[in-house]
């Protein structure tokens, strides 16, 4: 999350020299400052390093309480390997589908008077204050055999009705991607609306089309809102557990119902953490990913200046 | 863009409020008992059991009663196995007395987690003519229970399935099944083996090369494992399935109300379920006077009435009407329409199942 927020200050020349460091220290600001951060930085520590690190300690540890590494073969081996692939997978087009849903939404939305927008807006969101389980059997309610969905396409004789929405990928896919869109919306809305809507009128005086105004200029614009919705709504999608495992079938089994299973029934800690660890180095690759897409958009965005 | 950046600011302290929420609701629940509640001028006794539909029964039939005749406080929470390992193993659970399948208190034994049970204290069980297999020096046995087989009576045109034959017989009665998922309980392998025509008395130890072959025949069929006891219950009543199995007692609510649900009891597994006492227990006491008082034989009448979960208390049939009896899968006249899950059998094999049944269902 913290790649989302705007790049620190550059502070580097002000610190090189230890005369610097403690010029700093020693002013009031900095010290109330530091006496501030102590609470937050210390319920860090405990709440969230030495968790981490402990999980990371775990996931290495043999049997025999030595040193090992077979957890993460076992991880990334036989059905544990389909496992994480088919999360990657199922990671990979809920994010896409969200992003291209969350685009025309979010779009729609900035085109709207801005008392609808709002209301349209609450009605994105607030899906999310209501339980996951009551929301997913509502899903059930809808998109099963039997359910509103189905029951619509065959009174509409729709050929091949009724279809399978559910206990298959694609239920979970369409599970997913309702619990990200509010994400992608609320990202991608925030991104539109910096958009200056006279760069669009300027590019139309000059004679493009709507076409091409809208992949040489809007696309350009809001580009950066999209990565960074896409790879959040990837992330959070690698970790989910309660919508694949009510809506999917046995074979959208994804990591953390693994993980689940490997510490609820087997009471293997150590597995289990392996592949936590592998699940968070997953996210750091894709936080990554994100910077790695911005500095060379950064980098394009200069040469085209010069 | 200086603005994005702002309402991007704005959303993520949003989304941080939403974490913090959430990460405090869950601290709420997961604090520890504070040392006062402990201590053994408390009267207040921590149960645990698995809640829902049986929570409830538990709660009218059995700990209200007890509340009301003793004076002590009950509170009643839901952790699963691998989160009461975990505290007991701490040294400081939160629950006094479990109520729990008997298998997993022989895990629990294994992993020494429970107290030896002192039967001198427990007046009503030592006379009470309780099957020798449920007074184990770690638990005491409380309720037969099981899982069987449930169907929509509306689904295949007229015809019942009756066996576990039909419940494979795909081309007789075709239809969506659903099975039990890992999660909630060793597998259904008995079924399979019974549906392949190994007698009832001779199911352990239990093939599994054949179990798995027959279940392979079947596995196109079957369109969720269900891995929490309310599920079947949605499934059948959405039409989402035609048959599936079922711990016994989940739909009646259901049945009440008039869907039209079935139990077939040929070929049932009947386990059992009891109390034990977890290791670092604060109010001992209480614990052994809540077991001995689920022991009597009005007591466990009264339960069977509410939820069909059959008395280990032989003298509680004979306050009970036959129409009760009659719908409980552990009654002496449905006793051979089932067969006892082998405890020792799983827990020795259990983690070698699992493997092979974790293995065997992704593929």
């Amino acid at each position: 999350m913290a790649v989302l927020a705007p790049p620190p200050e550059p502070v580097v020349a002000a610190a090189t020299t230890t005369g610097g460091w403690r010029r700093r220290l020693s002013g009031r600001r900095t010290r109330f400052g530091l006496l501030n951060a102590t609470p937050v930085v210390v319920y860090l520590l405990i709440l969230f390093v030495y968790p981490i690190f402990s999980t990371l300690l775990l996931s290495l540890k043999g049997e025999d309480g030595g040193f090992t590494l077979h957890w993460y073969t076992d991880a990334l081996t036989g059905t544990s390997l389909d496992i994480l692939l088919i999360t990657l997978r199922i990671s990979a087009e809920t994010s896409v589908i969200s992003l291209v849903i969350g685009f025309l939404l979010a779009y729609w939305i900035t085109r709207l008077r801005p008392i609808w927008a709002g209301l349209v807006m609450l009605v994105v969101v607030v899906p999310h204050f209501i339980s996951a389980l009551v929301r997913t059997y509502g899903w059930i309610i809808l998109l099963g055999d039997h359910g509103l969905v189905n029951e619509t396409l065959m009174a509409l004789h729709v050929p091949g009705a009724p279809f399978q929405l559910l206990y298959n990928e694609l239920g979970v896919v369409i599970g997913t991607t309702s619990v990200m869109l509010p994400y992608t919306v609320l990202l991608l809305y925030a991104v539109m609306r910096g958009v200056d809507r006279g760069l669009i009128a300027a590019a139309a005086s000059m004679g493009a089309g709507r076409l091409v105004t809208f992949f040489r200029v809007y696309l350009p614009l809001v580009a950066p809102g999209l990565v960074n919705a896409g790879i959040l709504s990837f992330i959070l999608c690698l970790g989910y557990y309660l919508t694949p495992a009510l809506m999917g079938g046995p074979k959208q089994t994804m990591v953390a119902s693994l993980i689940d299973e490997q510490v609820m029934k087997n009471n293997q800690w150590n597995g289990a953490s392996a592949l936590g660890v592998i699940l968070l180095l997953l996210t750091f690759a894709g936080l990554l990913l994100l910077r790695l897409v911005k500095s060379v958009s950064e980098a394009a965005k200069n040469r085209g200046a010069a | 863009m200086k603005d994005t950046r702002i309402d991007r600011r704005l959303f993520l302290r949003g989304l941080g409020a939403v974490a913090a929420t959430s990460a405090l609701a869950a601290c709420g629940s997961g604090t520890s008992r504070s040392s006062g509640s402990g201590g053994t001028s408390s009267k207040t006794l921590v149960v645990r059991n698995s809640g829902g539909a049986y929570g409830d029964a538990n709660m009218k039939a059995v700990l209200e009663p007890f509340m009301k005749e003793t004076g002590i406080e009950i509170k009643v929470i839901n952790p699963n196995y691998a989160q009461m390992l975990a505290q007991i193993k701490q040294g400081r659970p939160q629950f006094d007395l479990i109520d729990n399948s008997m298998i997993d208190f022989v895990k629990f034994a294994k992993e020494d987690a429970t107290q030896q049970i002192d039967y001198d204290r427990l007046k009503t069980a030592k006379n009470a003519d309780i099957a020798k297999n449920l007074l184990t020096p770690t638990a005491v046995g409380k309720n037969y229970w099981g899982s069987v087989m449930a169907y929509r009576t509306d689904a295949f045109g007229g015809k019942k399935p009756s066996s576990w034959a039909d419940f494979w017989d795909t081309r007789a009665l075709p239809g969506n099944r659903s099975l039990q998922h890992l999660d909630a309980d060793i597998p259904e392998l008995e079924f399979a083996l019974l549906a392949d025509g190994v007698p009832l008395d001779k199911l352990y130890p239990l093939d599994l090369d054949r179990a798995f072959r027959k279940l392979d025949e079947i596995k196109g069929s079957v369109k969720k494992y269900w891995d929490t006891g309310a599920l079947p219950g949605v499934l059948l009543g959405r039409r989402e399935v035609d048959v599936s199995t079922v711990w016994h007692g989940r739909l009646n609510d259901l049945i009440k109300q008039g869907q039209p649900l079935a139990y077939v009891f040929q070929g049932a597994r009947r386990q059992s379920n009891g109390w034990a006492i977890p290791k670092g227990a604060a109010n001992l006491d209480a614990a052994y006077q809540l077991i001995d008082y689920s022991l009597r034989p009005e007591v466990q009448a009264r339960f069977a009435e509410i939820y069909p979960m059959a008395p280990v208390v032989p003298a509680a049939y004979k306050d009970m009407k036959d129409e009760v009896s009659a719908t409980l899968l552990g009654s002496p006249k449905n006793l051979d329409t089932g067969f006892d899950a082998d405890v020792e059998w799983w827990v020795a094999n259990d983690d070698a199942v699992t493997k092979r049944w974790q293995e065997w269902a992704r593929v």
